[in-house]
């Protein structure tokens, strides 16, 4: 398909990981360059938009930051149903999120179109004192799952915007008219809304 | 007769406290926002129009005050429990005739709100709370939070981990004092009852009730009827089973109600519990304004948690004519979230929930809870099959 430099794509991301893992303080830094000691616990699912602007592409996000608690598990796929990225987030200073985010790799590979962008994310990467998972054991399981991996901090805003331009880039990148989860509208006027859904 | 537990020894008598508020005339040229306290001592953030609404509001609960003090003035201090009917024979006629009348007194006024200052005693009396403790010994609370206290469980893992995230800037709730007590109401739950043990969403209601009832015993207790006897079964279980049958009654209900909202949301493949979850779950707590929250809990406690669909529905239709113009997911839940934010008038959303939804029946809810429970069943079920042989193959 033609590169068009004025691409615009609408792209379904979510966010999956334990509870406190920091998925909504990480959004919350990506979207509102904000950052606070004490984020309200989510409940079912929070929604967010952001812009990003890529030489590619604009992406224009649809950001869905899901309840981490285990029992919310039984909701978790309404979130990622047509999702087109899913961010798997983990606290390196919790082994039991680490072992967490690995089952949600497993049930996104398995579950989820089969197109779809995933990054696993170490976060909290400001506590390295209190650090119980190794930067090393997280960049071999990303390897051997085939995902990108990124320590990121939501706090000091370590590769938070990279984070999310790198998934940016990717769906850009991507064979867009065959991915689910997005909507493509470089054709405006198009169906409904001006919006064509290529899924 | 309510126990020794200390009384919370709340700083926080904000009614008294905060002083009406009075836009000054440069805010409202510049059409600026402000934050201010509300009657429960959140932090709300509003322009010079929802100032003026919820100064409004403190004067309709005054009145309403009024209104309530008259009633006892008249027909006795505790004249709402007198309400049902049928206590044997020995009931004469005319006294029967008071209860009828008392019960359609009863439920209009609830409708319209209950004081602050009387909430506490009417909740706990008319939600069923004082029968659940009557029917243990007194020092239960007591003897419970005690046996529990230093115990580590997975439940108390998590509420630990929870209560600083609290309705976070709080002046009572974001304190030691206010976490300590939530730590222990929570806690003392999650021993009561090890099917719930500690799900997140009760952090935000057992936190409002404590506000609300001033003493953390009554809390207790009213979380307890509100789990055990209002809601439907399971909401806050493993698996969320009976928030999924809500779900499901809500979306049937939703089509039946408001079939045009309903249409164009399914042609935007938007499913409405993305939004409607966190509703039933916290109880609104999260989305509306406190007093707001609260006149909906003032229904729930009375009339059963058939209101919630009343008032969930109240909030789409309420802007009907907005959500059918969305043509993504986006706007709708921009409309939906503004919307419940900035209801600072209870009235405008009661009156739509109540007068402009139509009635719907306990009976009739709970019919399409039976109906929709096996298929949730079914569906949680394959689930969990389908994730187990995920992890077999792991192995
Ligand atoms: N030091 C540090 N703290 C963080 C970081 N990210 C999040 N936190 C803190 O960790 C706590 C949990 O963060 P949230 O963003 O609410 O976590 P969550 O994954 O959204 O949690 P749930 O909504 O319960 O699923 C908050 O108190 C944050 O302030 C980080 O990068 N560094
Ligand atoms: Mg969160």
């Amino acid at each position: 398909m033609a590169r068009n430099a004025n691409k615009s794509l609408q792209a379904k991301l979510v966010l999956l990981g334990d509870m406190g893992a920091g998925k909504t303080s990480l959004v919350l830094r990506f979207v509102k360059g904000q950052f606070s000691e004490y984020q309200e616990s989510t409940i079912g699912a929070a929604f967010f938009t952001q812009v990003l602007s890529l030489n590619e592409a604009t992406v224009k996000f649809d950001i869905w930051d899901t309840a981490g608690q285990e029992r919310y598990h039984s909701l978790a796929p309404m979130y990622y149903r047509g999702a087109a990225a899913a961010i798997v987030v983990y606290d390196i200073t919790s082994m039991d999120s680490f072992v967490r985010a690995k089952k949600w790799v497993r049930e996104v590979q398995r579950q989820a179109n089969s197109s779809l962008t995933m990054l696993l994310v170490a976060n909290k990467a400001d506590l390295e004192d209190e650090r119980k998972v190794s930067n090393e054991e997280g960049e071999e399981y990303a390897k051997e799952n085939g995902l990108s991996f990124l320590e990121t901090s939501a706090k000091t805003a370590q590769n938070v915007n990279e984070l999310f331009y790198e998934i940016g880039k990717r769906l850009a990148k991507a064979k867009s008219s065959h991915e689910t989860g997005m909507r493509l509208h470089s054709r405006a006027g198009q169906d409904r809304g001006g919006l064509f859904c290529c899924a | 007769m309510y126990g020794t537990k200390s009384k919370i020894d709340l700083a926080f008598e904000y009614q008294s406290q905060v002083a009406v508020l009075r836009p000054s005339i440069h805010s409202r040229r510049a059409n600026l926002t402000v934050k201010f306290q509300d009657l429960y001592g959140f932090t709300v953030e509003g322009n010079v129009d929802d100032v003026n609404v919820l100064n409004e509001v403190r004067e309709k609960v005054r009145q309403q005050g009024r209104v309530w003090w008259a009633l006892e003035a008249s027909k006795g201090a505790n004249w709402y429990l007198h309400t049902t009917i049928g206590q044997g024979s020995a009931l004469t006629s005319s006294l029967k005739f008071s209860a009828l009348a008392n019960a359609i007194t009863l439920k209009k006024l609830i409708r319209k709100g209950i004081p602050p200052v009387l909430r506490p005693k009417i909740w706990f009396s008319l939600s069923g709370a004082a029968k659940k403790k009557s029917t243990v010994p007194d020092s239960y609370y007591d003897d419970l939070t005690k046996a529990v206290e230093g115990k580590v469980t997975p439940a108390t893992r998590q509420i630990d981990h929870d209560l600083p995230r609290t309705f976070p800037g709080h002046p009572w709730l974001d304190t030691p004092d206010g976490h300590a007590t939530l730590r222990r109401v929570l806690v003392a739950y999650s021993f009561r009852d090890s099917d719930v043990g500690y799900c997140q969403g009760l952090n935000y209601v057992a936190a409002l009730l404590l506000l609300v009832m001033k003493t953390e015993e009554d809390a207790f207790w009213m979380l307890a009827v509100l789990l055990e006897n209002v809601l439907v079964n399971d909401c806050y279980t493993n698996n969320l089973s009976g928030c999924h049958v809500e779900q499901r009654v809500f979306k049937d209900l939703l089509a039946k109600k408001c079939p045009r909202i309903a249409s164009h949301l399914e042609a935007l493949e938007f499913d409405v519990s993305l939004v409607t979850t966190e509703w039933f779950l916290c109880l609104f707590s999260k989305s509306l304004p406190s007093e707001t929250t609260l006149r909906v809990w003032d229904v729930i406690f009375y009339e059963g948690a058939k209101v919630i669909f009343n008032v969930a529905l109240a909030i789409f239709k309420m802007k009907e004519d907005e959500l059918i113009l969305t043509h993504h997911v986006g706007e709708v839940i921009n409309i939906l979230q503004m919307t419940t934010h900035h209801l600072f008038d209870p009235d405008d959303l009661l009156t739509v929930a109540f007068d402009k939804i139509g009635s719907m029946t306990t009976n009739t809810i709970s019919k399409q809870r039976k109906k929709q429970e096996p298929e949730v069943m079914k569906e949680l079920d394959q689930r969990i099959r389908r994730l187990n042989s995920l992890r077999m193959e792991d192995k």
